[in-house]
């Protein structure tokens, strides 16, 4: 047999992240009271990204060409791919309300079948349940060159006005940045893998970082509630902000106390 | 007629980028037909890496997961069998799994050129175990019983009666395990063998990843960590090999140097045509 | 109301979230299971995402759309490979073994080696010293090209250390504050799935 059998119910190196994960739901549901109470009273910073997708989409439909949404590598474990989902269906909607043609190829088929459901919904919210062409969303394969290459290749041949990134992106990203920016198409990406960020900035014309990718639903969709959690995030960020500084001067001060209690396990 | 004012920088400026695929693509060629051998030096997180394998007692097991596929063999295939080779050299015994569907090939590839170089066996040196599919429950699983996850090796052996596996059991049995990763796969590794179980862990991953896993080499979490074809230069010098690491070196030192002589050049063409001081101007 | 699927979502996700604080054997046995469900879930899916893509191609090969020589050949690709690894199995020796290493492993390598063409053209279009911040970002990127490869430590001993110090002082810096904001925000965006506030996943904004 390996290791002797754990039988403890309580991991005590894990309590500061209990005690962390504790304080974030306090914070959303503070700030879900405040969303419910006043509803106009919380403010999101304009994300120049999100911003524009409205003009990219008004172009492509301008333009008689198709809107491609790429939902990235990920799978259903990683956060920015239901990131992409969100973003996808408010994507599908604008589409649908202005008649454009809409391509979502995707890498995994849990993910397709998701991003097809929502995509129908989207199209039925709008009321244009009929335009929703089957097929709009596709399967190409989840080995990551392969699917490069087939998306690249729908680039080159359909010439898209819009293309569209978000979710979780890894070697691929330049690739595609870059054959779009080649085909002269309206870019907008949004990604959470930090070291793929500078391949979208230098290939597209706005990009969202980071966790602005998760804050896109609650902007898009700009419900209170919604954008409560974009508040509790940042209030959390804030105390993150201030008890690493605390740490950092109690330390330097010989007292490194506060830097072990908030180191994880 | 009259030259255009700054008419070759405006054409540098509006170069075809067929020209610099041209560029780059002899760049990497050339110095593939005519190696000149570069020198390597070494960096900390490599030598760390390499330190790590040097204090495990001869004869011990070690965990090693290759998990990557064709398209990024380029860089992790030479650290692979530099690993290997050095495994093999110091008597370590390594288990060897993927967790990619199309790794076992390479994996296969990695192991016929190391263990022919030094020397040594299948099931008594080595035992590959195959892939399996599941990311983290796989490892997940390892960390409690590996024989269960894998019931037979990759050539269809009953793990039960390899002497090798014998005392295999889970990550407790392993003083280093080894993860060389393309992917998010070094995640589940770091966090489930080298933190919840506590196992001393050396890392590789491609260039461009690499510096991802910083934190952890800071933190303690990873003793050591091969970045990318440099990296692997980096670890076949430290073993006095010359692989395709090395080989690789002179290319991509060569395909940097056009990348910045084109980047100055680019610089250079913008201040010529005024692009730079209209840019500032309009408050670009 | 799509209620089955929420309530599926917020025991899943709570289970999961307190497996993570419970070490007990039996909690991490049931993480495994719970694991072992989503890849069996997930195989299902692929066989789903296959039919999908034989029927995409099957249409144009039978329309004679467009390409649809393309078509066919991932048609007699798929099928082919698939029952030749049922059959033979996938080992070296095999002749799946064979195509991977003549065909599959050539192809992906090449398409990964194109990055080098695209970084060169993205770098000599989006390096340009336009102002104070782009000029740093430029001086930063040619430290770096130049000290990361061997000709760096020919040109001049200090740019190795110098690679070294950028990578491990500001990169990090900046790579540790865009993590603690990607994990909030990780958190922020699972909780509001858990808690149902979220339900786009469900086709519903």
């Amino acid at each position: 047999m390996g290791e002797t059998l754990d039988t403890r119910w309580f991991d005590p190196n894990r309590l500061n992240m209990l005690v962390g994960l504790l304080l974030f739901i306090t914070f959303l549901a503070i700030n879900i009271w405040r969303a419910r109470r006043s509803p106009d009273g919380l403010y999101i910073r304009p994300i120049a990204g999100l911003k524009a997708l409205d003009e990219a989409i008004g172009r492509a439909t301008e333009m008689g060409r198709p809107v491609l949404f790429i939902p990235g590598i990920g799978d259903m474990s990683e956060v920015g791919t239901l990131a992409a989902i969100t973003i996808s269906s408010k994507v599908a909607r604008r589409v649908a309300e202005l008649g454009c043609d809409l391509r979502i190829p995707c890498y995994d088929p849990v993910v397709t079948a998701l991003i097809d459901g929502t995509t129908r919904e989207a199209y039925r919210e709008a009321n244009r349940a009929d335009a929703f062409r089957p097929g709009c969303v596709y399967y190409v394969s989840a080995t990551q060159f392969a699917y490069v290459a087939s998306v690249t290749g729908t680039m080159m041949r359909d010439r898209p006005a819009t293309n569209i990134y978000m979710g979780a992106f890894y070697a691929e990203s330049l690739f595609l940045a870059e054959t779009g920016n080649l085909t002269g198409a309206i870019q907008i990406a949004g990604c959470d893998q930090v070291t793929q960020l500078p391949f979208f900035v230098c290939s597209c014309d706005y990009t969202l970082l980071g966790e602005e990718l998760y804050a896109a639903s609650a902007y898009l969709g700009r419900e209170p509630i919604q954008l409560a959690t974009i508040a509790a995030q940042d209030w959390a960020k804030a105390l993150a902000a201030g008890m690493i500084v605390l740490a950092i001067i109690l330390s330097a001060l010989g007292h490194p106390w506060l830097g072990r209690l908030l180191k994880t396990s | 007629m009259a030259a255009e004012p700054n008419g070759f920088w405006r054409r540098v400026l509006a170069i075809d980028r067929r020209w610099i695929f041209v560029l780059i693509g002899v760049g990497t060629a050339l110095p593939l037909l005519f190696p000149v051998n570069l020198p390597v030096t070494p960096s900390p997180r490599v030598q760390a890496a390499y330190n790590a394998i040097e204090a495990v007692p001869e004869g011990s097991l070690v965990l090693m997961s290759l998990d990557y596929e064709p398209d990024i063999m380029a860089e992790l295939q030479p650290m692979s069998i530099a690993v290997l080779r050095h495994c093999f050299r110091r008597h370590l015994k390594p288990i060897i799994l993927t967790l990619y569907p199309a790794g076992p090939r390479l994996v296969e590839m990695a192991l016929a050129i190391a263990s022919e170089a030094e020397g040594k066996r299948n099931y008594d040196d080595y035992v590959f175990l195959g892939y399996k599919s599941g990311n983290q429950a796989v490892v997940l699983g390892l960390g409690e019983n590996i024989k269960g996850l894998f019931p037979r090796d990759f050539y269809g052996a009953a793990t039960d009666t390899i002497s090798l596996m014998k005392r295999a059991n889970s990550f407790a049995d392993f003083p280093l395990l080894i993860n060389l990763s393309g992917s998010t796969i070094a995640d589940y590794y770091i966090r489930i063998g080298a933190s919840r179980y506590h196992r001393p862990m050396i890392l590789g991953a491609t260039a461009v990843m690499a510096t991802d896993y910083y934190p952890y080499l800071s933190s303690g979490q990873i003793l050591g960590l091969i970045g990318g074809m440099k990296g692997a230069a980096e670890y076949e010098r430290l073993m006095g090999i010359v692989g395709d690491g090395r080989r690789g070196m002179d290319a991509q030192s060569l395909v940097h140097l056009i990348v910045v002589i084109l980047v100055l050049l680019g610089n250079a063409a913008l201040f010529a045509t005024g692009g730079l001081k209209r840019r500032v101007g309009g408050g670009a | 109301m799509r209620f089955g699927p929420l309530v599926v979502t917020f025991l899943t996700g709570t289970t999961l979230i307190a497996i993570f604080f419970i070490p007990h054997h039996a909690a991490q046995e049931t993480q495994s299971v719970i694991l072992e469900w989503a890849d069996v879930v997930y195989t299902f899916a692929l066989i789903l995402g296959s039919i999908a893509l034989w029927m995409s191609h099957q249409k144009k090969v039978f329309q004679r759309a467009e390409g649809w020589f393309y078509s066919a050949v991932t048609l007699v690709a798929l099928t082919g490979v698939t029952a030749l690894g049922v059959v033979q199995g996938v080992s070296g020796t095999t002749l799946v073994g064979q195509i991977y290493d003549s065909v599959n492993a050539p192809l992906a390598s090449t398409m990964f080696s194109l990055l080098a063409f695209f970084i060169a053209s993205a770098a000599f279009r989006a390096f340009r010293a336009r102002n104070v911040e782009a000029t740093l970002l430029l001086v930063t990127a040619i430290v770096m090209m130049i000290g990361r490869v061997s000709i760096g430590e020919f040109v001049w001993s200090g740019f190795p250390p110098l690679t070294e110090w950028l990578l491990d002082v500001p990169n990090l810096a900046a790579k540790r504050a865009v993590a603690i904001g990607v994990g909030l925000g990780a958190v922020s965006t699972a909780l509001k799935i858990i808690l149902g506030i979220d339900r786009s996943y469900l086709g519903r904004a």
